[in-house]
């Protein structure tokens, strides 16, 4: 098989982290495939890789072995300049703790994407205001992140991962610090972006709830996927 | 110095014992505190280096002291050999030649002192001085020493030695010969069996040379030929009669100085008329010239103060005593006491006390070697204030720095912090954590410090002998370094390092525990001013603090908790035995008490007044006037933000301040045609402009950090606005206020400070106009949106580093513009010369008849060689004018000078007297017809501030006329030639301009001289303005070639003067050098911050790699940050260090015509290089750093 049937293919892929003395074997042959407009959740328990996983698919992170194909791509084999400006133009990143600069007002934090990837201040500042307009936070605009609510926060990121209209969007527990209610409202906005823009989401969560919103959800434990949620 | 020492010991003992004893209290504290040195090495290796610079400036400072005053005491110790004293006859030695007195004084004095037996050497000898030919090698000096004793007296003095090592005995010296020491050998190439001639004035002496001797004692240092007394007597036709006495101390060359106050007054008191001393006692024996002699006994210094001491005590002895006549009997003392009589207006006592002083004593005795000892320890002391007065700066942003260090340190562990704090430590507990990992890092940095001290003052040493070098100077820089003085500053490095960190430990140790643990952002606990009783009780507190602590130690010991009783006994003593601990204690107590006003702004204003009064009134100072100005400022600010805060419609108000402010200093400046007060009013306007809409707009709902925006910048603008105006502007309500070098620190701390304030309240209007800027340059775009929003985030941090930055650009900039200025100056060579070009100096003993019919003998120099020669005669007077307030005779110096010189010199005038000029030419030629009028130089006039430039304050000047004024009515001026008592009045109609290189002297018309005394006047200077295309270089060779029996000695001014702005220009340098070290602190700081940087936005970092910064852009980004500071900084320090030395040379102008501002861009440029470059290198690590974090990592990393 090839990555050419699916825009996320990884095959047999290994990771092994070194702490000191201690080797921790994160993934163990991990066979994944996701196709476009899919919206996939990796659940798990704690310590099982699935953050690994994610850093390692969208190219944050590096391999031992096997192979990874991303939009026919292998991200690795690519210099890291490369893949730098393929994240900047092509991915989206949604994280737990909403990783916002907190320097910049919240359009600047969601320009930053089109910024690295040259487009031009006034068209960036353009449309990082429609972004915000779509997660609804266009009065919260010139706010600092400071300033913002924790779903607010999130939304900002949303914003941030969206507005250079990514083909995936790589989400490490989109919820996880969030109470319920807001929880649906991200889970709603994520899910009709999905349906609207055809474009490709993962997401790590534990939360159930969040994970059978989903398309499918693919389950791991020791570095291992235990059921790639398809069917037999 | 020594007493320094011991104190500064004590207090750095005491402190390490309190720390000690905490440490072995707070074991874990101890741990947690040190635990962090090693954890980041690099971290800790900046912030050794920052925290060294008190130490390393102040070891500087000392070891150039130490090694001024060394090279001194050597000098003056290899030249004098056993000498100790020399006697001359009273009031001889002054004019022209020595005075002779007969050679059976010398024997009476043998038999005087016949029972005195702290003398083990007198010599008798003759002193002149001569020109002096090698007929074999063709080599003059013009002015030979000729050296004669008596040879059967030089027991003590030690026999001269020849190079050979042999003695050479004086006694059997056979007659028409002489010895030459090492200097005249090198001069005359003087070898034995040559031949030296001697020019007298009738004639001359051949004298063949027996050999070269060492040089020191009698043999001197400057080109000497020495030969027996009665060989001398002959040659000088002075048979029978000596001119000097050296006298040799018991012991050796060194410790025979001990005695030279017993010799001395001994001496003095055999020399002196012991009823002129009775007559003096009675006439200065009174209570107000005693509180006079008082006062002036405050004013000096050293030894001089002590013997003024000894003066006072003295008189009002009983009766005349010999420590009275001794004291009296000193020439300095003399002098400083009829100027304190002058000074109060007290002429008669003056005059009666100046007769008296004149005919106390027969011989003078000036304790030569104990002169030049205590010269070395002035010298040092002078030069080690000037060093560490230059690095007051350095010092300054040395303590910002280590504070900046530990408010970064206590960011990066609030977490931590607020957690031990949870879990039961006290505030205490965390000041005591920092103080020891403070401790430590002063430890080692004081250390450093001291050794990189030591290194620099080598450098400095090395530096200068290379200037001195190029003067061809004999004086050498002998490095040296004293115990002392590398204690004192380890010291005081360590103490000033300490106090800061300890301050700061205080400030980082209050937090809000919860804000602490949850990382919430800081609110500044405003709650903890304490109530009006709380505050009073803390004052009172402190006042009877050594009381508290023993109650307590009472309590511990009823409590049977000896551990605490022995620490509060501890500082009950330390209280009481440093007792500045006790003040400060008291004085931090009456600060918090009255703080919370200050912070309301009323009391700023009242103290701001009571200064500004103050400064403007009965003190007449500039800074207290500016400082209590820009104090009213702020705290008009400070009322107003609160005013703002209850009624929010002032808003407004600010604006319009700045506006008004504004108007009326245009209208103003427009008025006075002045440009710096144009410009600042244009820019006050524009910022008021700008300012009140925003704050008409907002005024419904005002968020508190508008509020302090528009506060802040009202203080900030309006006080860079005070400061940066030009002194001429306020001197209309002021007058002239005084001011000296402390204005320079003042303004620079002060302007930098407004300026950065007012900056970092504004930082977004900068984020703007980058961000406007940069909107076209594509990629780089995010970098700088990234690298700009960081520092202007953290604005105590940027705004310190900023400061830091500024400041020590800031004094560069302003000492190389004024340096350069003032080299400008003498760039105009023909305004220093009167348009000569050539100076030969003769010997006064054998003087050139007719230089005209001279010149006209030598075929190498035809008359076309030269467009004017005239000539001169400097001699020594004593001068008083008539109608001064206090009319008294002080030393002078008179330039005679012939009708060629008259007609031809050009040098301009500062002011022309009334009735006289208007041209130069025609004040010239008014001199040249009536030879009673005279022109004075610069300094010779009242105010001209030439103590600064070093002149004697005990000069005679002309009263009456100020550099301030336009023209003058004439002055006339009383000279007296002391020798012969001739006296001639003068009618002063000119000021000679400041650059001119008379500028101490009077020029008269030398016929007055000739008629006014019995003896012929030699000319010995001549002047030369060659024709345009002659050589100068090679006429000054073929003057002194020609001359050659007349002692001449010709240079070229242009070469002088070249020479004199090339040293001063690298003394200048070095001291810019020297200045330049605060640059460490900034590039240190950056440093710091960017290390800092990396570890704090480790996570954020990740982010940006994930959403596609490349490892490059976060590299740049960092550099860029680096660089946004550093050249921000720059840019401040340029910018104000160009104003204020625009306003410096704009109001020295007035009395340097030709003192012009202008910009040295090579040196600004090399110093804004080396800045940023350095600072750059600091940051590329951090920055490397930080764009190899991993991405997956950081996002992981918590």
């Amino acid at each position: 098989m090839n990555g050419n049937d699916y825009i996320i293919s990884a095959t047999d892929v290994f990771k092994t982290y070194a702490t000191g003395r201690v080797h921790v074997q994160a993934l163990r042959g991990i066979d994944l495939h996701v196709n476009q407009g899919e919206m996939v959740a990796i659940m798990g328990p704690s310590g099982c890789g699935k953050t690994t996983l994610l850093n390692c698919l969208s190219g944050l992170d590096s391999t031992d072995s096997g192979q990874i194909f991303v939009e026919k791509m292998q991200l690795h084999t690519l210099p890291d300049d490369e893949r730098s400006d393929y994240r900047a133009q092509r991915m989206g990143f949604i994280f737990q703790l909403y990783n916002l600069l907190p320097v910049l007002t919240s359009v600047e934090n969601v320009e930053m994407p089109l910024l690295v990837s040259g487009v031009g201040s006034q068209e960036a500042r353009q449309r990082s205001l429609q972004m915000l307009e779509t997660v609804g936070l266009a009065e919260w605009a010139q706010h600092l992140p400071a300033e913002l609510s924790g779903g607010q926060r999130q939304r900002v990121t949303i914003a941030r991962a969206l507005v250079n209209n990514p083909a995936i969007i790589w989400a490490d527990e989109p919820t996880g610090d969030l109470d319920s209610e807001t929880t649906q409202d991200i889970m709603d906005l994520l899910l009709s972006l999905n349906r609207e823009n055809r474009q490709t989401f993962v997401l790590v969560t534990h939360s159930r709830e969040v994970g059978e919103m989903c398309h499918r959800i693919v389950r791991m434990r020791d570095g291992q996927i235990v059921d790639d949620g398809r069917e037999a | 110095m020594n007493l320094l020492m011991v104190i500064l010991l004590a207090v750095f003992l005491g402190i390490m014992a309190v720390v000690g004893f905490l440490a072995w209290r707070h074991r874990i504290m101890l741990k947690l505190g040190l635990r962090n040195i090693p954890r980041r090495p690099a971290q800790t290796a900046l912030i050794i280096v920052g925290s060294m610079l008190s130490a390393v400036i102040i070891a500087a400072s000392f070891t150039t002291g130490d090694t001024l005053s060394s090279s001194i005491r050597n000098a003056s110790i290899e030249g004098l050999g056993t000498i100790d004293e020399i006697l001359t006859p009273s009031r001889g030695a002054q004019d022209f030649g020595p005075v002779y007195v007969d050679e059976s004084r010398f024997d009476a004095l043998q038999r005087q002192l016949a029972d005195f037996d702290a003398i083990d050497g007198m010599t008798p000898y003759i002193a002149e001085t001569a020109p002096a030919l090698n007929l074999r090698a063709s080599l003059s000096e013009g002015q030979a020493r000729i050296v004669a004793p008596d040879p059967t007296t030089l027991e003590g003095f030690g026999q001269f030695t020849l190079l050979s090592g042999q003695p050479y005995p004086l006694q059997n010296m056979p007659s028409g010969s002489a010895l030459v020491n090492e200097e005249a050998r090198e001069d005359l190439d003087a070898q034995p069996g040559d031949t030296l001639r001697l020019f007298l004035q009738d004639g001359f002496v051949d004298l063949r040379v027996e050999g070269v001797v060492e040089n020191g004692g009698l043999a001197g240092v400057d080109p000497t030929i020495l030969m027996p007394l009665s060989a001398a007597q002959q040659v000088f036709e002075k048979q029978g009669q000596i001119s000097t006495i050296a006298v040799s101390n018991r012991g050796g060359v060194t410790d025979g100085v001990h005695l030279s106050r017993e010799v001395s007054t001994k001496l003095r008191v055999l020399f002196a008329d012991r009823q002129i001393a009775e007559e003096l006692k009675n006439l200065l024996d009174e209570p107000q010239v005693l509180t006079l002699l008082e006062e002036r006994e405050d004013s000096l210094s050293g030894e001089r103060q002590n013997e003024m001491a000894v003066l006072r005590r003295e008189l009002t002895q009983p009766a005349v005593t010999d420590e009275l006549v001794r004291v009296l009997s000193d020439e300095t003392i003399q002098s400083q006491t009829l100027d304190a009589l002058g000074d109060a207006d007290l002429a008669q006592l003056e005059e009666e006390a100046d007769t008296l002083f004149r005919n106390l004593s027969e011989m003078n005795v000036f304790a030569v070697k104990r002169y030049f000892l205590d010269l070395s320890d002035q010298a040092a002391s002078g030069i080690t204030a000037l060093f560490i007065l230059l690095g007051l700066f350095s010092v300054g942003v040395g303590i910002l720095l280590v504070f900046l260090i530990f408010v970064m340190l206590a960011a990066a562990r609030r977490t931590e912090m607020g957690m031990a704090r949870a879990v039961g430590a006290r505030q205490s507990h965390l000041v005591q954590m920092f103080i020891f990992e403070g401790t430590a890092y002063n430890l080692v940095a004081a250390a450093l410090g001291v050794a990189v001290g030591l290194g620099v003052g080598y450098l400095i040493a090395a530096v200068t002998n290379q200037i001195l070098g190029g003067t061809g100077e004999d004086f050498e820089f002998a490095y040296s370094v004293e115990l002392r003085s590398a204690v004192v500053a380890y010291c005081i490095g360590m103490i000033i390092t300490f106090a800061t960190v300890a301050v700061s430990a205080y400030r980082v140790s209050r937090m809000n525990i919860v804000e602490a643990v949850r990382g919430l952002p800081e609110t500044v606990a405003v709650s903890q001013e304490g109530t009006f009783t709380q505050r009073l009780m803390g004052v009172l507190k402190a006042a009877v603090r050594p009381v508290l602590f023993l109650i307590s130690a009472i309590k511990h010991l009823f409590n049977r908790r000896f551990g605490g009783a022995i620490r509060d006994l501890a500082f009950a003593a330390l209280w009481l035995l440093i007792q500045p601990l006790w003040l400060a204690d008291v004085a931090v107590a009456l600060v918090k008490f009255v703080w919370p006003y200050v912070l309301r702004g009323w009391l700023t204003v009242l103290l701001g007044l009571i200064l500004m009064l103050g400064g403007a009134g009965p003190w007449n100072q500039a800074a207290p006037f500016s400082i209590g100005a820009s104090m009213i400022i702020v705290g008009v600010g400070l009322i107003l933000r609160l005013a703002m805060s209850r009624w929010p419609s002032l808003a407004p108000l600010p604006g319009l301040l700045i506006l008004t402010g504004g108007a009326a200093l245009l209208i103003f400046g427009i008025a006075t045609v002045s440009v710096v007060d144009i410009i600042t009013a244009a820019v006050l306007v524009v910022i008021g402009v700008a300012m009140t809409p925003p704050g008409w707009s907002r005024r419904g709902e005002l968020r508190p950090e508008f509020i302090d925006r528009l506060a802040f910048t009202l203080m900030g603008v309006l006080t860079l606005a005070l400061w940066v105006l030009p002194i001429a502007t306020l001197e209309p309500v002021t007058g002239v206020l005084d001011s000296s070098t402390e204005m320079f620190f003042v303004s620079g701390v002060i302007m930098v400070a407004a300026a950065v304030w007012s900056l970092m309240y504004n930082a977004d209007l900068l984020l703007k106009t980058l961000a406007f800027v940069t909107s076209g340059i594509g990629k780089l775009r995010p970098v700088l949106v990234i690298a700009v929003a960081y520092p202007m985030s953290a604005k105590f941090r940027t705004g310190l580093t900023l400061a830091m930055f500024a400041l020590v650009i800031f004094t560069l900039i302003v000492m190389s513009i004024l340096s350069d200025a003032f080299s400008n100056t003498l760039a105009d060579t023909d305004s220093v010369t009167g348009h000569w070009d050539v100076e030969m100096t003769v010997n006064s003993s054998n003087p050139i008849n007719n230089i005209q019919e001279s010149l006209s003998g030598v075929d190498e120099l035809p008359p076309s060689t030269f467009d004017a020669v005239g000539g001169f005669v400097t001699a020594p007077v004593v001068a008083r004018q008539a109608d001064a307030d206090s009319p008294r005779w002080k030393q002078f110096s008179l330039q005679a000078a012939d009708d060629a010189y008259l007609d031809a010199t050009q040098y301009t005038f500062h002011i022309i007297a009334e009735g006289y000029g208007p041209t130069e030419e025609e004040v010239w030629q008014a001199l040249r017809d009536n030879p009673n009028l005279a022109v004075v130089g610069y300094f010779a006039i009242g105010d001209s501030g030439q103590e600064e430039f070093g002149a004697s304050t005990t000069s005679f000047r002309v009263e009456g006329v100020s550099v301030e004024d336009e023209t003058m009515t004439p002055v006339t001026v009383e000279i007296l030639e002391p020798q012969t008592n001739a006296r001639v009045d003068y009618t002063v109609i000119g000021v000679l301009d400041l650059v001119a290189d008379n500028a101490g002297s009077m020029i008269v018309n030398k016929q007055t001289i000739d008629d006014a005394l019995p003896f012929p006047v030699p000319v010995t200077t001549y002047r030369f303005r060659t024709a345009p295309d002659v050589d100068a270089k090679e006429t000054s060779r073929a003057l002194e070639a020609s001359f050659l029996e007349h002692g001449a000695e010709a240079e070229t001014l242009k070469e002088v003067i070249d020479e004199q702005v090339a040293v001063n220009s690298a003394f200048n340098n070095l001291l810019t050098g020297f200045m330049g070290m605060g640059l460490i602190v900034g590039v240190a700081a950056l440093g710091v911050i960017s290390l800092r940087a990396v570890v704090e936005r480790r996570q954020q970092v990740g982010v940006l790699r994930a959403i596609g910064y490349r490892r490059g852009m976060i590299q740049l980004s960092f550099l860029v940050e680096a660089s946004f500071v550093s050249l921000l900084g720059v840019a401040i320090g340029v910018a104000l260090g160009a104003i204020l030395s625009f306003n410096l040379v704009d109001a020295i102008r007035d009395q340097l015509p030709g003192l012009q501002f202008s910009m040295p861009w090579l040196e600004i440029g090399i110093i804004i290089a080396i800045a940023y470059v350095f600072a750059m290198l600091t940051t590329y690590l951090p920055a490397r750093q930080a764009a190899r974090i991993h991405p997956a990592e950081a996002l992981r990393y918590e």
